[in-house]
């Protein structure tokens, strides 16, 4: 049974970034608001993480830089698969994205003469076009979204585990949900649903993102009728810390000290590397060619004990590393880490390129549903160039709140209680299985090592198929009985994990199934059995939508670019 | 491989009377944080501990705070280290074991 009942014209799902410049433009439109998260709202999310840049074309660095260009690196940067209308849209808007978060008191940093300054941070930017705040972006804008969300009295509700969306008349309907602390079931009526609920990196054992980041949001759309798109497209970096345990996963940005005179990284044999990896030959390469790179190091034989290669922070004075990366060398150090030394990086995921996928409204197929953030998909296509999240959750966040206010203007869909109790009873019997079978963490770790052997860097059919095998024989075998250690409904986090455990093996399974069909190399999907890009059968998108109750892959053309054709 | 040991204060509140420290042991390779040792212990040793799987790593969000040794810290910014005894903060509700209500 349902223990408790919300109702209200805009329900958010996540409580990052997207969530909230959602939750600020749909209050601004008049429409009631409330924003859930797994977590604490305003402080859950990856957007409180970001650190390297924000790209908006504003053309202060170099005049030469504008939308056009900024939209042409990003189809590039995508590999042919993002969809034109969301690129032309994200980097229309960029510029008014940015003077709107400096209007809601966010700063960023400028030159001695007051005006923004830009870098370039990677090979895909044309000109100078990130801007930044000393080394982490996200912290300011976040603590300025969570105070506009605060002057607005904007409802929040904190550790809420959506379990299910509820769809009346071909529309969205409203939410059932778990309250984390106190183990309540509760029916959440809306008028329209914004999905902002961040990646997956948790389907792998390293990974730059929280451990919440398990998936959950695309599961609930794609059962709730919507489509999802290019899942395959999993962006994994090199830059992450690999040992100690402490700091696993982290993001040290040490491109940023290649400039700075700082050695390159280099293999166990001390060699450098990067530069017989990249297409073009570049030793600062794009950012996926570093986790291909890494981890073709370590297959040879040449990477360091816990799987990884070296970077000698201590190759630049220290003061050059405070300067340019002041908190992250800071984070480091509090851990006890010798900066003077090498110190061991290697692969992590980091975000996923598709999602639910959106229309220019941030409208996913299905009416009412909206998506925003790195749960939504086409705005990267086959790989997300850096400083373009960001742009994208601010743009879509704003386009989002707008659309999903005027579309729960008017009368609430049809509320169907029983299907709220029927989920609540479902989910409440997750708790009364006995608890001998395999407990939600053990299975997880299962989906992890699959994913990381056979569906990370490096992919091919034998590994793939395996993999979608071990995804179908733990649905079939391990979720059936997999049981929580207690069965207590206050603060019960295995209760809540196996939920997430379930949306991961279906998630795993599709992501892995995507990456089969995909017989070509693209972006930041890699085939060793199919090397090369294969434009002319592969320039499709993969959609992915229920058909029959069970989902269904099809590749279908990427979508022309309108304004560029007019 | 180095031996930690933590000790972690309980409470049910629904069934206990009073909390009481209940000692765990586990195995370490180099450094970790006490909130990753924490959910090694849910994973591992004893699911029943309840705990809250943040972990924004950076000391934002403010969910793990704990007292730690007896001080106030951030358990995802803090080194376990061998011997260390672990509560929910004082002046808080607990709900159950580490996880306590919020303002």
């Amino acid at each position: 049974m349902i223990d408790r009942t919300i109702e209200t014209d805009v329900l958010i799902v996540g409580g990052g970034g997207g969530g909230l410049r959602a939750a600020i433009a749909a209050h601004d439109e008049g429409a009631r608001v409330t924003v859930i998260s797994k977590g604490i709202v305003g402080k859950s999310g990856l957007t409180q993480t970001a650190v390297t840049g924000f790209q908006a074309a504003f053309g202060i660095a170099d005049p030469r830089d504008n939308a056009d260009v900024h939209f042409q690196d990003s189809i590039k940067g995508g590999y042919g698969l993002a969809d034109p209308a969301l690129v032309r849209t994200y980097t229309g808007e960029a510029v008014a994205a940015v003077e709107d978060m400096e209007e809601f008191g966010c700063r960023f940093d400028r030159d001695e003469n007051g005006a923004l300054f830009q870098r370039k941070l990677d090979s895909s930017q044309t000109y100078p076009r990130s801007i930044k705040k000393g080394d982490s972006l996200g912290t300011p804008i976040m603590q300025a979204l969570r105070r506009q969300a605060k002057i607005r009295e904007i409802e929040q509700l904190h550790e809420i585990y959506v379990t299910k969306l509820l769809v009346a008349s071909g529309r969205i309907a409203g939410a059932v949900a778990i309250d984390f602390r106190t183990g309540e079931t509760l029916s959440i009526r809306a008028g329209a649903v914004i999905m902002a609920t961040g990646g997956a990196g948790e389907l792998f054992p390293v990974n730059s993102n929280t451990p919440d980041s398990t998936g959950d949001g695309l599961m609930l759309a794609l059962d709730a009728g919507a489509e999802l798109v290019d899942l395959e497209f999993i962006l994994m970096l090199g830059h992450a810390m690999l040992h100690p345990e402490a700091v696993r996963g982290m993001l040290f940005t040490f491109q940023y000290l290649l400039p700075k005179g700082a050695r390159g990284p280099f293999n166990n044999d001390g060699e450098p590397f990067l530069a017989n990896y990249d297409p073009e030959g570049s030793d600062n390469p794009a950012r996926h060619i570093y986790a291909r790179a890494i981890f073709g190091e370590v297959r040879a034989g040449r990477g360091t004990p816990h799987g990884g290669v070296w970077f000698d922070p201590g190759s630049v004075p220290l003061e050059v590393l405070q300067d340019t990366l002041p908190s992250q060398t800071k984070y480091l150090q509090s851990f006890g880490l010798d900066v003077s030394k090498p110190f061991e990086v290697g692969v992590a995921a980091h975000y996923m390129c598709g999602g639910i996928r959106i229309d220019v409204n941030a409208e996913s197929t299905l009416p009412g549903l909206f998506a925003v953030g790195e749960c939504s998909g086409g705005a990267h296509g086959a790989a997300r160039v850096g400083g373009n999240s960001l742009t994208e959750i601010l743009v879509f966040g704003k386009r989002a709140g707008r659309n999903a206010a005027a579309a729960a203007k008017g009368e609430l869909a049809d509320f169907n209680n029983g299907e709220a109790d029927a989920e609540a009873n479902r989910v409440l019997s997750l708790l009364d299985r006995d608890t001998q079978g395999r407990r939600p963490s053990a299975i997880k770790a299962d989906i992890q090592k699959t994913m990381n052997d056979y569906v990370g860097v490096v992919r091919n059919e034998d590994g793939l198929a395996s993999a979608v095998a071990t995804f179908d024989e733990l649905a079939e075998r391990d979720l059936p009985a997999m049981s929580p250690a207690t069965d207590g409904r206050v603060a019960n986090y295995d209760w809540i994990e196996m939920l997430e455990v379930s949306a991961m093996t279906r998630l795993a399974n599709l992501i892995a199934s995507a990456a089969r069909m995909r017989k070509e190399s693209r972006g930041a999907h890699y085939r060793e059995d199919f090397p090369d890009t294969n434009d002319r059968d592969w320039l499709r998108n993969t959609r992915i939508r229920q058909e029959n109750g069970a989902p269904a892959l099809v590749p279908v053309a990427v979508a022309a670019d309108m304004a560029g054709a007019a | 491989m180095t031996t930690l040991r933590l000790t972690i204060e309980r409470l049910t509140p629904s069934e206990d009377e009073a909390p009481h420290d209940e000692k765990f042991e586990l195995e370490i390779d180099g450094t970790i944080s006490v909130l990753q040792a924490i959910r090694r212990v849910h994973r591992g040793v004893d699911g029943t501990l309840a705990f809250r799987n943040c972990d924004c790593r950076r000391g934002v969000c403010g969910l793990c705070s704990m007292m730690i040794d007896g001080k106030r810290r951030l358990a995802c910014m803090c080194v376990a280290e061998d011997g260390m005894r672990i509560a929910p903060p004082p002046n808080r509700r607990v709900l159950k074991d580490l996880v306590f209500e919020l303002d």
